[in-house]
């Protein structure tokens, strides 16, 4: 079996085009998940009863809840709501919906990496509930936060190719169209293959470089 | 207002295959997770004692997984590698094929990280005692590397069993499977796939407490562990 660069090469075009409308959806639906997981995780652990269980339901219907059924759900779901709205609009929001879960995670798990004394302390020096928050908690968890949140970008760009099951014209969708027009399995796959494999390590290299930056004043 | 009488009718269709569906994800997860860890094992030992050449192997082998959609992984499967080796494979075997393919490689990773947190100096120091390399892994750093992968490796299994969703669209005949075609006959999607989302629920919540009592267990077995 040989590979046909000619048919690679036909292919780029549409795949690139592809790998934009992938770019959006993450490049959109990741940031406001993970605003949307910044929300959850204060109310997880505000004093409000109903906000707190509110935020840990949420964490638990993402956790175990496949990401697939949940794009069924809102895709042919949320029209029978009346709620209408295009494919790219459904896949940024459900992927804002499921990054927020897992970040809501993230967070609580870097806020109990403060010592609680240094809470106590800031409150003995009368600082304010979000002078603590700006001035103790936020800037030492950047370090810890880093290398989870990367993992997760990563774990949603990868996922956006579940997309490809309502025709959202992204990256997977694009290679399986190519598919179905031209049999050359190997060819196409391997080539969609590469991109994403190619955009992860990218993501991962940036996703390091920044933790670098961010530890280099780090004592610990 | 919905006419709850009317719902409970037409959701037969779903009613007659869940169980059905929810045994194939069930099956497919579970034989997929043991063939992994199996792999998970062997690219673990490979990477530990083999040469520099198939380090690298196993360490491409590894970010490949890691970087592409599960997605793209099972069309490979199912679509490019019975083209290369000539033969015709089922679906579900495809499927398989594919998250075990998937489960070795996060597996090696999870075990990587275990191993790495023994002291270098345990192994040291069995050697200096007299014993051989094959006694000092499996007397001295895999017990310890398997009691602390056993929590990463139980939540391996539960993103394992969502991720086996994505088999339905290589039209292997699962919950999500299930869920879709009885969507097709009833025209409510949010009832059935609301329910199927249940299912899911109610079966990893399980396979949660399940993997707590592992842990239990396997903290009493090697109580010299820690």
């Amino acid at each position: 079996m040989s590979i046909d660069l000619d048919i690679v090469r036909e292919a780029l075009p549409a795949l690139w085009q592809g790998l934009k409308v992938t770019a959006q959806v993450s490049g959109i639906g990741i940031p406001s998940g993970i605003a949307l997981g910044v929300a959850a995780a204060y109310s997880a652990d505000s004093h409000n009863r109903a906000l707190r269980a509110a935020a840990l339901g949420y964490v638990e219907l993402v956790r175990n809840i496949p990401f697939l059924i949940l794009v069924y759900l809102s895709f042919f779901g949320l029209p029978k709501l009346g709620l209408q709205a295009s494919a790219f609009y459904i896949a940024v929001g459900t992927t804002a919906f499921y990054t927020g879960g897992y970040f809501c995670e993230i967070l609580r798990s870097a806020f109990r990496s403060v010592p609680a004394g240094q809470l106590r302390a800031a409150k003995a020096l009368g600082m304010r509930g979000w002078q603590v928050q700006r001035f103790v908690v936020v800037p030492q968890i950047f370090g810890f936060l880093i290398p989870p949140t990367v993992s997760l970008a990563i774990m949603m760009f990868k996922d956006s190719a579940v997309f490809s099951v309502m025709s959202l014209p992204e990256l997977t969708y694009q290679s399986n169209l190519k598919t179905a027009d031209t049999f050359a399995y190997l060819e196409v796959l391997g080539t969609t293959a590469l991109i994403y494999w190619g955009s992860s390590v990218l993501m991962e290299a940036l996703g390091h470089a920044m933790e670098v930056r961010v530890r280099r004043w780090s004592h610990r | 207002m919905i006419d709850w009488l009317t719902v409970h009718g037409a959701l037969h269709p779903f009613y007659d295959g869940v169980l059905q569906g929810a045994g194939v994800t069930l099956y497919v997860t579970v034989i997929a997770f043991g063939i992994g860890l199996v792999l998970a094992l062997a690219l673990l030992v490979l990477r530990a004692v083999a040469g520099t050449p198939a380090r690298w192997l196993v360490a491409i082998y590894v970010s490949a997984i890691r970087g592409t959609p599960l997605l793209i992984q099972l069309l490979i499967a199912y679509y490019v590698i019975p083209s290369l080796l000539d033969v015709t494979i089922s679906p579900t075997t495809a499927g398989i094929l594919a998250l075990s393919l998937n489960t070795a490689a996060y597996g090696s990773e999870i075990m990587r990280a275990a191993l790495s947190t023994i002291p270098p100096g345990q192994a040291g120091a069995a050697k200096a005692l007299g014993m051989r390399p094959w006694h000092v892994w499996m007397q001295i750093l895999l017990p310890q590397m398997l009691h602390r992968s056993i929590p990463p490796l139980t939540n391996e299994f539960t993103v394992l069993l969502k991720a086996s969703s994505l088999l339905s669209i290589i039209a292997v005949n699962d919950l999500a499977t299930v869920a879709r075609n009885a969507t097709l006959q009833s025209d409510l999607p949010l009832q059935v796939f609301a329910a199927t989302a249940a299912v899911y629920f109610a079966m990893l919540l399980c396979a949660s407490s399940l993997s707590r009592g592992i842990e239990r267990r396997f903290a009493r077995m090697l109580p010299y562990v820690h």
